[in-house]
């Protein structure tokens, strides 16, 4: 509970006045003679209980009925985002919001989104202390905070309308926490509003141990509120690109690979547009689970030049993800690196890495010129040498979207990447081999081909192996269960580890059944990071992109390339902005979770069940009103005197109870 | 008209007077028949039913008598109560001198007990002139105080009248009521017709104090300070069942109950006693 005029609090010791009063008036006794002793005397012995505890329950309701006055002028707030303890208005509101693609998820039965919810709800909570408060808005898409003059402005559309970005929680909040400090603000409340996706609150991250204790620090009083929202929505379909690009043999044709999920339960058919340029190919897709991936070659009327388009799916639940928009340009030079300390083992490799763009097998290094080598336009290293000391450049590689294969050197030296290390070296006995046992086709470098046709991997006669301490995915294993191919993700990209090398007395990979499909694969994977600077995750362009005028292609309406998806085009170059993959998990976070972030900072949850329930606190001060009238009639009934009570008792009744003196 | 003060049973009087009395006379109002026998005077024999029945009979007619009224004042402090201008004991005085008044005139002998713990003295019933005024004289010079002990000399009383009287008590009776009644009863065995008016003042019927009070028992020397607020309603109770319980003795033992508020009319008090008291013996010719 808050007050609005909070220093009419100082009036609270007035409850002790019907106290005093009525002490000062035991004290102003005076006397009279009196004749009929006996009855007083019996009087005060035999009812002063009862008599007394109705002197207690007046003192005890005038009391309250003062106490009911005190806070009545003091224009108390109330309700579920307040809580009921006392509180002043804070100097400073500090509004912070999601505005991250699910936040547009509508809410159940409505047709207002989670965000417009919370815009609402906090606009209206934040008028109640236009006097009293300054506002600050913090959101997720622009990341600065922002003084706010009158909490109405917080419904403007470019303050706070909807974005395709992701939001980082953390973040957020270590900006709230330099803002106070820089501002020397006082006592401060931080409002959050978020529906707790899991991804952009990131409860496993370490920030979160920092921010909490600098909050902990600091020296005036930071509260918390935080307002999250049902995770139950209307069905909902996702759309995403899971491939796109055109085969050498076929430059005219566009490969299209879109993954389709949805939360409807139940089998259901809706209508998919893909325009491609200026061909729009309509199809109807029928989803009979939940996830679908869905392939389309689109013939393209040049075989040269830049292509644009989007895909879009009716709108539902949220409407942020039901489109995706891509640029798709010339097969570019993508070119792969062997870092080996036997160059001569890796001869097969070097071949298996050739494309029709490049021309030349691929370059082998020595691991120690991997840290002055220009990894421009490669798309897959090879890694076929002891791990390296310092991973930081080989992890920077792949989360870029590179991909990166690890062969075994045939040796340990104690180091590991990202908790993957190599084992002891097991040879096979004579005139046997180390057998393939299961390997994942659906999915990974040795996945089936298009046609449905299985790689020879069975046929892999393996000498030499060595053992893999891995805690990734196991794509496939040997006989006995060890793994034999894992996979490993970090940012964009992905990496492998194989447990036996192409080396001539590993294994047959050499072979070339298995071994070049994978590599070749392994590049096209990698070919994303060469090609990021045509698909960016929406709020991730980099510093000198945001300074950039970005023109929309495919509207005339309003959008800004930092924070909206869309095509996009600056001079000649065409880039396409997505929401962030994170954004399409549905996985959330429970408010339990959300508050135990906080630790031992005082926070005040609210959870919003519907748009039914409008307000976050009200002027309650019309219930202290009516209390301290409830209290006034109370103490009035309380103070009446009894009904005189008639007597038909005879003498013998008298005689009988022992009465008459 | 004006109204008589009457016994409701007969009194044994030494003259003849208004009242009813126990033994046959010579008043014009018959009576009954009774058998002769010797010694009887001839002259009341009936002869007309000697004539029919030739049996002797004596006719007897009913014989009117003077009675003693002793008035029995509380003289304890507790009388000198008053919660306004007038003290329980002067309103008191005036219902003992006006009945007192009103017995003289009639010829009818009264007496005055002045009771009290010490100090109680006594007048003895007489029924000439001059002895009125000793009443009134004795009733200006006593003043209420000490405390009471009304009970034993009610018991004293019964004991002392040895013919059948109007004993009439005027008392605040703050006393305990099964003590009182056993002294009433006492009287009432005496054959005595008694009545008794109980004072009350005001403000002790309502108790309406606003503020705590140090209470001083006007017959000793307790101090009761308490909040009148808090045990109003305990001692309206207490107060309202002992004057219920007396009123029920009374009835109960034929004892004439009088109430009187100390700020209402003593003719209108004293007018309603006679009066009821006239019906309940039967106007007399």
């Amino acid at each position: 509970m808050t007050f609005l005029q909070p220093f009419i609090l100082w009036g609270l010791p007035l409850l002790l006045l019907p106290v005093i009063i009525h002490l000062i008036n035991r004290m102003r006794h005076r006397p009279q003679p009196w004749a009929a002793m006996m009855f007083l005397i019996a009087a005060s012995k035999a009812s002063t209980s009862h008599a007394k505890l109705r002197q207690f329950l007046v003192l005890l309701f005038r009391t309250l009925a003062v106490a009911a006055l005190i806070f009545f002028l003091a224009r108390p707030l109330g309700g579920g985002w307040l809580g009921w303890a006392v509180n002043r208005a804070p100097d400073v509101i500090m509004l912070v919001l999601d505005r991250s693609a699910s936040m547009e998820t509508k809410l159940p039965g409505q047709t207002i989104t989670r965000r417009e919810q919370a815009l609402a709800m906090f606009a209206e909570a934040a008028e109640k202390f236009a006097d009293t408060s300054h506002l600050v808005l913090l959101d997720s898409a622009n990341r600065e905070p922002q003084q706010i003059g009158i909490a109405s402005a917080l419904l403007e559309p470019s303050l706070t309308g909807p974005t395709d970005t992701a939001a980082d929680l953390p973040s957020l909040l270590q900006t709230a926490r330099q803002w106070l400090v820089e501002n020397q603000s006082g006592a401060s409340e931080i409002w959050i509003a978020s529906d707790l996706q899991a991804s952009n609150w990131q409860e496993d991250d370490s920030r979160w141990g920092g921010v909490v204790a600098q909050f902990e620090e600091m020296l005036q009083p930071v509260g918390f509120r935080l307002l999250t929202f049902n995770t139950e929505s209307e069905p909902n379909r996702v759309v995403s690109l899971a491939r796109m690009g055109r085969e050498p043999e076929k430059p005219d044709e566009l490969q299209f690979g879109i993954d389709l999920s949805t939360t409807h339960p139940a089998f259901e058919k809706f209508p998919l547009k893909l325009n491609v340029g200026e061909t729009e190919v309509p199809a109807e897709i029928t989803m009979s689970a939940q996830r679908l991936r869905w392939q389309k070659n689109v013939r393209l009327e040049e075989a040269k030049g830049t292509v644009w388009g989007h895909a879009q799916l009716p709108a539902d639940a949220n409407d942020r993800d039901n489109a995706i928009y891509f640029v798709e340009s010339e097969a570019r030079e993508s070119k792969a690196v062997i870092i080996s300390d036997q160059p001569n083992e890796m001869n097969f490799v070097r071949y298996a890495c050739m494309t029709a763009q490049t021309i030349e097998p691929a370059a082998v290094i020595a691991p120690s010129s991997f840290e002055e080598h220009s990894l421009a336009g490669v798309a897959l290293l090879v890694w076929h040498a002891a791990l390296p000391e310092d991973p930081t450049r080989l992890e920077s590689f792949v989360a870029d979207g590179g991909a990166l294969v690890f062969f075994p050197p045939g040796r340990t030296n104690g180091t590991s990447f990202r908790g993957n290390q190599w084992l002891n070296v097991r040879e096979s006995e004579k005139e046997s081999f180390h057998k393939t046992g299961t390997w994942n086709e659906m999915d990974g470098p040795w996945a089936r081909s298009k046609e449905g046709l299985s790689l020879p991997v069975n046929f892999l006669d393996i000498r030499r192996r060595q053992g893999l301490e891995s805690s990734d995915t196991v794509l496939a294993t040997f006989a006995d269960g060890d793994p034999l191919l894992t996979r490993g993700r970090h940012g964009k990209g992905s990496f492998y580890f194989c447990a036996t090398s192409p080396e001539r007395d590993w294994s047959l990979l050499s072979e070339g059944g298995v071994l070049v499909p994978m590599l070749q694969r392994l590049m096209q994977t990698g070919a994303e990071r060469i090609g990021q600077e045509t698909m960016v995750a929406c709020g991730e362009l980099s510093p000198a992109d945001r300074t950039k005028s970005w023109t929309p292609m495919d509207t005339t309406d309003y959008r800004d390339a930092r924070i909206h998806a869309g095509v996009y085009r600056s001079g000649d170059r065409l880039i396409a902005v997505n929401r962030p993959d994170t954004e399409d998990e549905a996985e959330a976070i429970d408010a339990e979770r959300a508050a135990a972030l906080f630790g031992e900072l005082p926070l005040q949850v609210a959870e919003q069940e519907g748009a039914e329930d409008q307000s976050l606190q009200g002027e309650i001060w019309r219930m202290f009103l009516m209390g301290m009238l409830a209290f006034l009639i109370v103490e009035s009934w309380l103070v009446l005197p009894p009904e005189p009570e008639r007597s038909t008792k005879s003498f013998r009744d008298y005689q009988s109870q022992g009465a008459g003196g | 008209m004006h109204l008589p003060l009457v016994s409701r049973f007969a009194m044994e009087g030494s003259v003849s007077g208004q009242h009813k009395s126990p033994h046959r006379g010579s008043s014009v109002e018959f009576a009954e028949y009774r058998g002769y026998v010797p010694g009887d005077d001839l002259r009341r024999l009936d002869w007309r039913v000697l004539g029919r029945t030739d049996r002797f009979f004596i006719k007897e007619f009913e014989a009117d008598t003077n009675l003693r009224m002793q008035v029995v004042l509380d003289c304890s402090a507790s009388m000198a109560f008053s919660g306004g201008e007038e003290t329980r004991f002067d309103y008191a005085r005036k219902i003992a001198a006006t009945l007192g008044y009103l017995a003289a005139r009639q010829g009818d002998a009264v007496g005055l007990n002045c009771v009290r713990e010490k100090n109680a003295f006594e007048l003895p019933p007489k029924r000439n002139p001059a002895h009125l005024q000793t009443f009134f004289d004795l009733l200006e010079q006593t003043t209420p105080e000490g405390p009471t002990d009304l009970v034993s000399a009610l018991h004293d009383l019964a004991e002392k009248i040895r013919r059948r009287a109007l004993v009439i008590v005027i008392s605040d009776f703050f006393c305990p009521v099964v003590e009182l009644m056993e002294c009433l009863q006492h009287l009432r065995f005496q054959k005595h017709d008694l009545a008794i008016f109980r004072l009350i003042d005001p403000l002790e019927m309502d108790f309406s104090f606003d503020r705590p009070m140090r209470f001083q028992d006007m017959e000793g020397p307790m101090n009761l300070v308490t909040e009148p607020a808090v045990i109003r309603d305990a001692y309206l109770n207490q107060l309202n069942q002992h004057r219920d319980a007396l009123k029920a003795g009374c009835l109960e033992f034929n004892v004439d109950f009088r109430e009187a508020v100390t700020n209402e009319s003593y003719e209108k008090v004293l007018a309603d006693f006679l009066t009821e008291r006239t019906h309940a013996a039967g106007m007399r010719g």
